[in-house]
């Protein structure tokens, strides 16, 4: 144990004292707070632009109002639903229904200075000014109805912003109908009372008996949570896999350039600097990774501490965290997967004298890589399809699916089968992988001799 | 007397078809300086890694102490590969240090004995230096250093002398002195043969995966005998001329002025003997000088001419002193 700590002791103080590390380390809060802070700005500083509606009366104008104020409703809406599936008291509901005010109106109609276009035209290119209740500014936009009246024309010198004609289309839309159930000679609102009658669809899971007297049978955050967990916990797994990569790769290079292996195995034997390599990279992982999780963690409270009643959001996800029927397979899984690629990729490492050759190996593992995460991506979108039972059995998915399938309950003889099935595999490829390191290291076996690596060492083993 | 350092019983080699080594046997004493010698490619680096554990051998058998190598015997032995490697990023008081733990030392020991031996080695102003920023001789001699830290019973030296000037090899050559002065069994291979002359108390020499010699020096200057070297005027011939007064000249392939021949001197004659004979028979002699016995004149006795050129080939000009 004393020499596993010592390789790990170095080669994590190794990677840890490197400029690369801290910088990868501040990079993720970082590149989260400015493309955080960029969005809210980018938000906030969006301007408002004033447009004007040519007609006689205020039909169009009316309507395109109209649906702006619908949108704030919409907004208004989705916030009591968010509230609906929080655990909050009635007054904690209520300053969240009253906290949650629309954005403010990028788009604020102003009466038009012109009623021709070509009047209009220098009020368009900015050469004069409207006056509205932000002051003077550009007519971003005029909506002029055509000559024949087959259509409301949108004119603007800046073509590319359309959420103003989408805006209008939605709302002629909506003029249409409306004069269409008018002139059959039902009441404008006839759809919306038709579909405010519809029979509601709500959801409730179904429980036993017992849980569902003391939980009730509504669906809430705390029935979600355990998917979002596994979900994030598979990818966490991936993401972590993904980051060994050239870590272990260069390592081992490093270690073979520098021709250190004969001095390394005088002190330790192959099996404790293996597993102290493995260790250290799977401490500077974690080390990322966790960092990352508090301060992910950290924003995430803050953000819900901003909430009237927002600790209660957080508190689904925790509970599924600490779940034993996630986290235990979750944990088991996290580890078996890491030895499984970890060890296939120091191995390969070993093997290789230059970092130009271990990029030539970079390509098939991110597609061998890249093949968890479409398990993972269609497990999260349908985790009952069989092609992620089928693909759950296969080693290399087996650790990324097993923790996803964990929420939905997979019988407990697959579960244990697929354990089993992904320790044999990690053992073997363990196996395996000291043999190689050992070709690499010790022999100076290189890529081009990988074969013969494995065919000496089955024909040994039948001999 | 304690168990002997090493014992390798007839071990033996390959890859695929090339027999790297072939039948070695080989005894270090406690207590010895071994020079272990041969060309490139004589096997010699291979045993040494067979007898660290670090290759296992086709047959045969290895003991160090009496136990086959295993890292707890292991502690006890000091090991300078020939491929010389450091993690680069490391200080040398960390480098130190850290292959002292390795080998059993606390880290107060090793930190302690770290900054003794760079102090004394004259790189006490390198403790905080990065082993990317030295000189190649400068990060060989923290290597050396990282071998004897832990005070090893048993150093094991691959081409310790090799990259390294003459001034460097001269430490180092004071240094292991010192260490065999402590206690130290040391077995170093070289094919600089003059450091195994000043070193050594016993060579084996290898060639083509085989030992060809096993001895000490006196023994080695034996096997080859004594012998003159008579220069004559192109065309003479010398052997003919001294057959009759019983004295074996064969023709050396030294350059200079006339034929070289080397006389094969028998016990109870001299050098001088030679000379008045080839003055005798009417040689033309145009250079004499007596024979000084030289290991790689041994060496070339031993495995021939091919070999021999192989080994001195390797050996770059003024890298002995």
């Amino acid at each position: 144990m004393r020499n596993i700590y010592l390789i790990f002791r170095r080669d994590y103080l190794g990677y840890v004292k490197a400029w690369g590390f801290w910088l990868s380390l501040a990079a993720v809060p970082l590149f989260m707070l400015i493309g955080g802070a960029f969005a809210a700005f980018a938000a906030k500083s969006s301007p408002v632009r004033y447009y004007a509606v040519v007609e006689s009366g205020s039909v169009y104008a009316d309507a395109i109002d109209a649906e702006f104020a619908r949108d704030e409703e919409d907004i208004g809406n989705q916030a009591r639903e968010m509230a609906e599936g929080m655990e909050l008291t009635d007054a904690q509901r209520d300053q969240l229904e009253n906290s949650s005010v629309a954005p403010s109106r990028k788009f604020i109609r102003v009466p038009a200075p012109a009623t021709a276009i070509d009047d209009l035209r220098p009020y368009l290119l900015g050469q004069q000014l409207v006056s509205g209740p932000l002051g003077d500014k550009p007519l971003f936009a005029v909506f002029i109805p055509s000559s024949d009246g087959a259509s409301l024309e949108y004119w603007s010198d800046d073509v590319s912003v359309s959420a103003l004609r989408w805006q209008a289309e939605n709302a002629m839309r909506r003029l249409a109908r409306q004069q269409a159930l008018g002139e059959a000679g039902l009441d404008a609102d006839f759809l919306e009372t038709v579909d405010g009658g519809a029979l509601k669809v709500p959801a409730h899971r179904i429980r036993t008996v017992a849980n569902q007297t003391t939980t009730g049978s509504k669906v809430t955050m705390a029935d979600k949570a355990p998917v979002y967990v596994s979900v994030g916990l598979a990818y966490f797994l991936w993401l972590m896999i993904f980051s060994i990569i050239q870590y272990l790769l260069m390592g081992t290079i490093e270690e073979r350039s520098n021709k250190i292996f004969d001095t390394l195995l005088t002190s330790v034997k192959l099996e404790e600097l293996l597993a102290g390599k493995l260790l250290a990279v799977f401490a500077v992982t974690s080390t990322m990774m966790v960092s990352w999780g508090l301060f992910a963690l950290g924003t995430s409270l803050f953000a819900t501490s901003q909430i009237p009643g927002g600790a209660s959001l957080l508190s689904p996800f925790l509970s599924a965290l600490a779940n034993p029927a996630i986290i235990v397979p979750g944990l088991i899984s996290f580890l078996l997967g890491y030895v499984m690629y970890g060890m296939i990729f120091m191995a390969l490492g070993s093997l290789c004298d230059t970092i130009q050759e271990a990029q030539t190996l970079l390509s098939p593992m991110m597609i061998l890589l890249m093949l968890p995460m479409f398990a993972i991506f269609i497990a999260f979108q349908d985790p009952g399809s069989p092609v992620i039972d089928i693909a759950s059995w296969i080693p290399v998915f087996t650790p990324f699916l097993l923790i996803l399938r964990m929420p939905h309950n997979p019988p407990m003889w697959e579960i244990i089968a697929q354990m089993l099935i992904m320790a044999v595999t990690a053992a073997t490829i363990l196996w395996l992988a000291t043999k190689v390191y050992r070709a690499g290291a010790i022999h100076g076996a290189g890529i081009g001799d990988l074969g013969g690596v494995f065919k000496r060492l089955f024909s040994r083993k039948k001999g | 007397m304690g168990l002997p350092p090493l014992v390798m019983d007839h071990v033996t080699k390959r890859f695929g078809a090339f027999t790297a080594v072939n039948d070695l046997s080989l005894e270090v004493p406690e207590g010895a300086i071994i020079g272990f010698l041969g060309p490139n490619g004589a096997g010699k680096s291979t045993s040494l890694r067979m007898a660290l554990g670090v290759m296992q051998p086709d047959s045969g058998a290895v003991s160090l102490f009496g136990k086959p190598p295993e890292i707890a015997t292991l502690k006890r032995v000091g090991f300078l590969p020939e491929e010389r490697g450091l993690y680069k990023k490391m200080t040398t008081r960390a480098t130190i240090e850290h292959f002292a733990r390795l080998k059993g030392l606390s880290a107060r020991d090793a930190r302690a004995r770290a900054i003794e031996l760079l102090d004394m080695s004259g790189l006490g102003e390198f403790k905080a230096t990065r082993i990317s920023k030295l000189s190649k001789g400068m990060a060989q001699k923290v290597q050396i250093l990282s071998t004897l830290a832990h005070r090893p019973d048993f150093l094991i030296l691959d081409e310790p002398f090799s990259g390294l000037d003459p001034v460097n090899q001269q430490i180092l050559e004071d240094l292991i002195r010192a260490e065999h002065d402590r206690g130290a069994t040391i077995l170093f291979s070289t094919h600089v043969m003059e450091h195994a002359e000043r070193l050594c108390d016993r060579i084996v020499m290898m060639a083509r995966g085989r030992k060809v010699f096993d001895g000490t020096l006196d023994n080695a200057f034996n096997a080859l005998g004594q012998g003159a070297r008579i220069a004559v005027s192109e065309g003479f011939d010398l052997a003919a001329a001294l057959a009759p007064k019983g004295f074996e000249a064969q023709r050396a392939p030294d350059k200079g002025l006339g034929d070289a021949w080397r006389i094969s001197l028998r016990p109870g004659t001299g050098a001088q003997d030679a000379l008045r004979a080839a003055i005798e028979a009417g040689a033309p002699i145009v250079g004499f000088a007596p024979e000084e016995a030289r290991l790689r004149d041994v060496f070339v006795s031993l495995v021939g001419e091919a070999d021999a050129a192989a080994l001195f080939e390797a050996t770059p000009a003024g890298e002995a002193v």
